[in-house]
């Protein structure tokens, strides 16, 4: 169960950094004036970007209230292999043998500390 | 055509020193709101324990008298056990806040590849803090700490050395009007 409110938490988190990265590119690049900022931030992605962080972050106060930290908090490097994926998937991106074998070290390591 | 030349080398250093700093605050930060936000939650198990032990004495002193007006200790009363949670739980959560700014900061000035790696540290720093911070003191099994050694080693192989994004060093400039250059720099 707190397994799974883990992976939920993290998927959230994860969303909100993709989120931020499209609204960044989407919504801030090349804009200096504070008026358009502040439309900016209210942009889908950016709101989007922020409620994740919200749910995501709250989510994670209430795993950490069932469970060690130093379990908890390695399943967060779990973002960085299912960004690498999407970014092979959905956009395209060309990923280096290297990158797929320090993906490989991060599911084993998290295999680990999970069964601990 | 008066291009000025900002004298190279002391700026130069100084924004390396306020890189690395910004990137060790945002490694630091991101370790301590962890503890800090687990530190919390231990505080909310310890208050919950407090509390309902001290609701079963109530309702027993209650049944010894008889419902005689036993006055509900005032909702600061109540309150008073959850504040070292909330404390440790904010705490964290600025610190944790903090981090996400320096990280920001610190991407404007790096290339990702050669930032993210070093987040990998945060790993060791939160395993370490919750398995000697006498207030956490969680077990360091070794499935764990082989498990959190090999995450900061995939973590380094799959972000260090760039990648797709050639963004290594900057190619030499061809010669464009300067204030074209001027415009670019001043971010």
């Amino acid at each position: 169960m707190n397994d799974l409110l883990v992976l939920l938490a993290v998927a959230l988190l994860g969303t909100s950094q993709v989120l931020q990265k499209l609204g960044a590119a989407r919504r801030l690049a090349g804009r200096r004036a504070p008026k358009e900022w502040a439309s900016a931030l209210l942009s889908p992605e950016l709101l989007g970007a922020f409620f994740c962080l919200v749910a995501g972050t709250a989510l994670w106060l209430f795993v950490l209230y069932g469970m060690d930290v130093s379990r908890a908090f390695p399943f967060l490097s779990l973002t960085s292999v299912v960004v690498i994926a999407a970014s092979r998937i959905f956009l395209g991106e060309r990923v280096p043998l290297r990158r797929w074998i320090g993906v490989g070290f991060i599911a084993l390591g998290i295999a680990l500390v999970a069964g601990s | 055509m008066n291009v000025r030349r900002p004298s190279e080398e002391f700026p130069r250093a100084r924004a390396r020193l306020l890189g690395a700093a910004l990137l060790a605050a945002s490694i630091l930060l991101s370790a301590a709101g962890q503890l800090g936000m687990k530190a919390g939650m231990q505080e909310l198990h310890a208050a919950e324990a407090a509390a309902s032990a001290a609701e079963a004495a109530a309702s027993a002193t209650e049944a010894g008298a008889a419902g005689a007006g036993t006055a509900a200790p005032g909702a600061a009363g109540a309150l008073a056990p959850y504040r070292p949670a909330l404390a440790w739980t904010l705490g964290g959560l600025a610190a944790y806040g903090f981090s996400l700014l320096a990280w920001l900061a610190v991407l404007v000035r790096y290339p990702l590849s050669y930032a993210y790696p070093w987040l990998g540290l945060s790993y060791v720093l939160v395993f370490l803090g919750a398995t000697h911070w006498p207030r956490l003191m969680e077990p360091a099994t070794p499935m764990r700490s082989l498990g959190t050694l090999l995450i900061l080693t995939g973590v380094a192989l799959a972000s260090a050395g760039g990648g797709a994004a050639p963004a290594k060093t900057p190619p030499p400039l061809p010669r464009k009007p300067a204030d074209e250059l001027l415009e670019n720099k001043d971010l």
